[in-house]
């Protein structure tokens, strides 16, 4: 088989004053899937087209299976690339879209007849991709990625504009990629897309890396020595922090958020303080939430920040 | 070869191009009829070029292949489909050139059927003349215009690269053809209207149709469409090098 992993070095690319890729740096394995997150405007796209050659970086190489992508021959064979969804001719059939991305890789009709199906398109087909939603889009998108039977993959946010159904649809397609031994790369601006779908996620903000960790070491790292209390005592904090607890946080109405206490010493205190309370539990922290804790210094646009004023 | 039957199935399934394709057909044909049938003669000479006259249509023809060439490009990058071709197949030269052949290929098929058509109908609707122009001069005006169309496809389809916007190069491909020689009429200095004449692309590439009086004319028929040949060979070069230059 085909080496399939993609691995990005040191890339650096300013668009006139803004830097948009700072020295970002990862590796995309195979048999797993590969999730890209940061906010908008982190360099997610621009890292992708830097790696199929459309953007030139000014520093740095992005290899596809150890070659530049620009050097492959019947490019679509080693990584299967979707960039954007609506990057269509409206007037054109998805079929004869797809007929002559086969023709530019030396495959035939019948392989585009196969993507067809495996896409779920072969009702629509013959239609003009003018008149697709967003979600069919993405799944003709995703059968243009499948025409060579690549290695690996590269989708850039292949879940935006799909119905439920089809984000189930999807994550289950991205595992089975997976299963296959093929390296996918899939990137997102919300990380929940992402959990059951991920095995190991790049976080990037500003152009550069700020985690390359796998799920379930980010969701412990995120989760560790936080004991999540709900109570509607308005006592407790006090309480807590007086028995050694490092860290209490108002996370709802009537939920904190306990650090460097277990969970057995908050009970303990709460029963000594004799605050009534109605759980006490250790933290399990969503994908969502981890990502957060993260990408808290690097997020470039803040809705609280307000308008910029100079 | 791959990178030509990708881009022949492209222009193929677009649904445009057949119309088009058609439309110079019809435009050339149409205002050449119109301008042999309206030509008011004397009893035994019009006292014009008849070759040239039945030719007429080519100056709306080429608007059409201006379109159909500029729109194989521009359509691409309005769409964002141009990031899915360079994608594909990421050797852009070779790209260009193969959009070129195609392209080009097509319009020289429609204007292989246009410009006979044009030339029978001028031929059937012009009263004999004393003027009979001679047989070679008749076959290289017509396997000229051909070529002259074919030229221009490849001028559009450069500056349309070049450009990567289907109307500021329809624009300029309009105004390179058609308000030169406008200007040139406002020029009153013979010598500049000479030079103008000898280089703007379509005043001389038409020197290509002309049977009658060829020492009247700024420079020779074959010059001419060299001269034409030159602009589109400077157009595909400036498209060249944007595309190897530039993120696409």
């Amino acid at each position: 088989m085909i080496d399939a992993t993609i691995t990005v070095t040191g890339l650096r690319k300013r668009f006139g004053p803004t830097t948009a890729l700072d020295a970002m740096t990862f590796t995309v394995a195979h048999g797993q899937v590969t999730g890209f997150v940061g906010p908008n405007g982190a360099g997610k796209s621009t890292t992708m087209r830097v790696i199929v050659g459309l953007d030139a970086a000014d520093e740095g190489s992005a290899l596809v299976g150890g070659q530049p992508y620009r050097r492959l021959h019947k490019p679509l064979h080693h990584l299967g690339v979707l960039l954007d969804a609506a990057a269509l001719q409206p007037s054109r059939t998805a079929r004869d879209h797809l007929l002559w991305l086969a023709h530019s890789q030396g495959l035939t009709a019948r392989r585009v007849d196969e993507v067809i199906d495996q896409a779920g398109l072969g009702s629509v087909a013959r239609r003009r991709a003018g008149g697709f939603s967003l979600g069919m889009r993405q799944r003709l998108g995703i059968a243009a990625a499948m025409l060579g039977d690549p290695a690996a993959l590269m989708l850039d946010e292949p879940f935006n504009g799909m119905d439920p159904e089809g984000i189930v649809w999807m994550r289950g397609f991205l595992r089975s990629l997976a299963a296959q031994g093929r390296a996918v790369l899939v990137s997102s601006h919300l990380m929940s897309e992402l959990q059951d779908t991920a095995d190991h996620v790049v976080i990037v903000g500003r152009g550069k890396v700020i985690a390359d960790t796998s799920v379930a070491q980010l969701l412990a790292a995120a989760s560790q020595g936080r004991v999540t209390v709900g109570t509607d005592d308005p006592a407790a904090a006090q309480v807590l922090a007086r028995s050694g607890a490092t860290g209490v946080t108002v996370t709802g109405a009537q939920t904190l958020s306990v650090t460097g206490m277990s969970a057995q010493a908050v009970v303990a205190a709460l029963n000594a303080g004799g605050v009534t309370f109605s759980e006490v539990s250790a933290h399990r922290a969503t994908l969502e939430q981890a990502y957060l804790d993260l990408t808290r210094d690097a997020v470039e646009f803040r809705a609280a920040d307000g308008p910029v004023t100079r | 070869m791959r990178q030509l039957h990708a881009e022949w199935t492209k222009l193929r399934t677009s649904p445009g191009t057949k119309w088009l394709l058609a439309g110079i057909i019809a435009a050339t044909v149409a205002l050449s009829a119109l301008a042999c049938a309206a030509i008011v003669c004397r009893a035994s000479d019009c006292g014009q070029d008849p070759v040239k006259l039945s030719l007429t249509g080519t100056l709306l023809g080429q608007a059409v292949v201006a379109i159909l060439a500029v729109l194989a490009v521009g359509g691409e990058y309005s769409t964002g489909l141009a990031r899915v071709t360079y994608t594909a197949m990421p050797r852009r030269l070779g790209v260009l050139a193969a959009k070129a052949a195609v392209v080009t290929a097509a319009v020289v098929a429609a204007a292989a059927v246009a410009v006979p058509i044009s030339m029978l109908a001028g031929h059937a609707l012009l009263p004999a003349q004393s003027f009979t122009p001679p047989a070679s001069a008749v076959l290289r005006a017509g396997a000229g215009t051909v070529l002259y169309l074919g030229l221009i496809a490849l001028l559009s389809l450069g500056l349309a690269t070049a450009m990567r916007s289907s109307a500021a190069a329809i624009g300029t491909v309009l105004g390179l053809l058609f308000v030169i020689p406008i200007l040139t009429q406002a020029v009153s200095d013979p010598a500049w209207q000479r030079h103008l004449e000898q280089s703007a692309p379509m005043s001389a590439g038409l020197a290509i149709q002309a049977t009658r009086d060829l020492q009247d004319l700024p420079l020779s028929p074959w010059a001419g469409l060299g001269v034409l040949a030159l602009w589109a060979a400077g157009a595909l070069g400036l498209g060249a090098w944007t595309l190897l230059g530039r993120d696409v």
